[in-house]
């Protein structure tokens, strides 16, 4: 495996993005902030509190309304980053395989503050391990929460997802463009992937670890 | 942007902070759609959920850089909320008409409405709402204010079809 994890998370830190004169990021082809983890934390595990209070029955939906939230942040900001141009001077000269992109993205991650993510299983095409440090979604959660009752790392889960469709799926090696058409065929895709938080630091485990699959036949 | 208002990253664990608490990027389409996502979900009780949460973190972040900065004025902290503001990509806001009883704040180009608009296009009312908490967040840090004094809210947005974001800020 060709990805030097180490050098690409060094050289995106060492990007300093930060904003422009109008105060934007443009950066991946993407506007990015910098943004609030207990901000996200607030709304999410707010809206998810409040929908739940009145309707305890609609708990699986209120939380796929976050994963789904999810999966567009992936598609967007993952496809971004993989058909930037930083991503072809940065991480392209690295790739050998179509696994090296699942790497590749890993490490970009990395230096995006979300915690610290390690691959701890990648059957190519089908199944993806990944453990996770450190995540903003638990620590957070466990400073306002009691310990849950279940997982609470919305944006990480749906993101592995979301990872695993791009690179095998919608075939990101390709560059496609990201369309909203590409979004609904690549998620709506009876095969699609589909991430499963197996343990969660919010609920009591040492860390956060997701386990991605195909949807079954 | 002065050091105290620099980032720090720790590779080993992935995480960055700043004031003592995280710091994640994220791009405009998350950002939008989970704005979205909570807006259709929360209808009107969305923006009191957006605002107040907006608050509260900027707030508690503010309030730990400015113990550290010490700022010769209040409104030299507003000021330096303002320069954190801009260098995180949420845009460029004139805080010059901010003060201790409230005032008023504008921005030409605002993260969430151009998000917005580059998404969806135009809005029918005002969409910054986490800009509208971090001025009430930055106005109670700034002044030592309680955050239960201030109200926050935009009355021209550009994701709404105004040529600028603009927000008014109230202190009873």
């Amino acid at each position: 495996m060709a990805i030097d994890e180490r050098v690409i998370v060094e050289t995106v830190v060492g990007m300093g993005l930060a904003g422009n004169e109008e105060g934007l990021i443009p950066a991946f082809g993407l506007y990015l902030t910098n943004h609030y983890a207990d901000f996200y934390n607030r709304i999410s595990f707010g809206v998810l509190g409040a929908l739940v209070r009145e309707n305890p029955e609609l708990t699986e939906d209120a939380i796929a309304l976050l994963t789904e939230a999810a999966h567009v942040c992936a598609f967007h900001t993952f496809g971004g980053i993989m058909a930037s141009v930083e991503w072809d001077a940065l991480v392209q000269p690295m790739i050998e395989s179509r696994e090296d992109w699942v790497f590749g993205m890993m490490a970009v991650v990395n230096a995006f503050g979300w915690g610290r993510f390690r691959v701890a299983e990648l059957s190519p095409g089908e199944r993806l391990v990944v453990e996770l440090r450190d995540s903003y979604e638990s620590s957070g959660y466990l400073e306002s929460y009691p310990r849950a009752d279940g997982p609470r790392c919305f944006l990480a889960n749906g993101g592995m997802a979301g990872l695993m469709n791009l690179v095998y799926q919608g075939d990101i090696t390709r560059r496609p463009a990201l369309t909203e058409e590409l979004y609904r065929e690549v998620f709506s895709h009876p095969r699609s992937f589909r991430s499963r938080e197996r343990l969660c630091a919010a609920q009591g485990d040492s860390h956060c670890e997701f386990v991605v699959e195909r949807m079954p036949q | 942007m002065s050091s105290h208002l620099a980032p720090t990253a720790d590779l080993e664990r992935g995480i960055t902070t700043l004031g003592g608490r995280r710091l994640v990027f994220h791009c405009h389409h998350y950002n939008v759609f989970l704005q979205r996502t909570i807006e259709d979900a929360l209808q009107e009780r969305a923006p009191r959920l957006l605002v107040a949460a907006g608050m509260e973190a900027s707030r508690s972040m503010l309030q730990k850089l400015e113990a550290e900065a010490e700022s010769a004025s209040a409104a030299d902290a507003l000021r330096r909320a303002a320069d954190m503001f801009a260098a995180q990509g949420f845009g460029r806001v004139d805080v010059g008409e901010l003060g201790e009883s409230g005032g008023r704040a504008t921005l030409d180009h605002s993260h969430y409405a151009v998000g917005w608009v580059s998404r969806w296009g135009k809005r029918p009312s005002p969409g910054c709402f986490f800009v509208a908490g971090f001025l009430a967040g930055a106005l109670a840090a700034a002044h030592r204010l309680s955050p239960e004094r201030i109200t926050s809210r935009e009355v021209e947005c550009v994701a709404a079809g105004d040529e600028r974001c603009s927000f008014r800020v109230e202190v009873w």
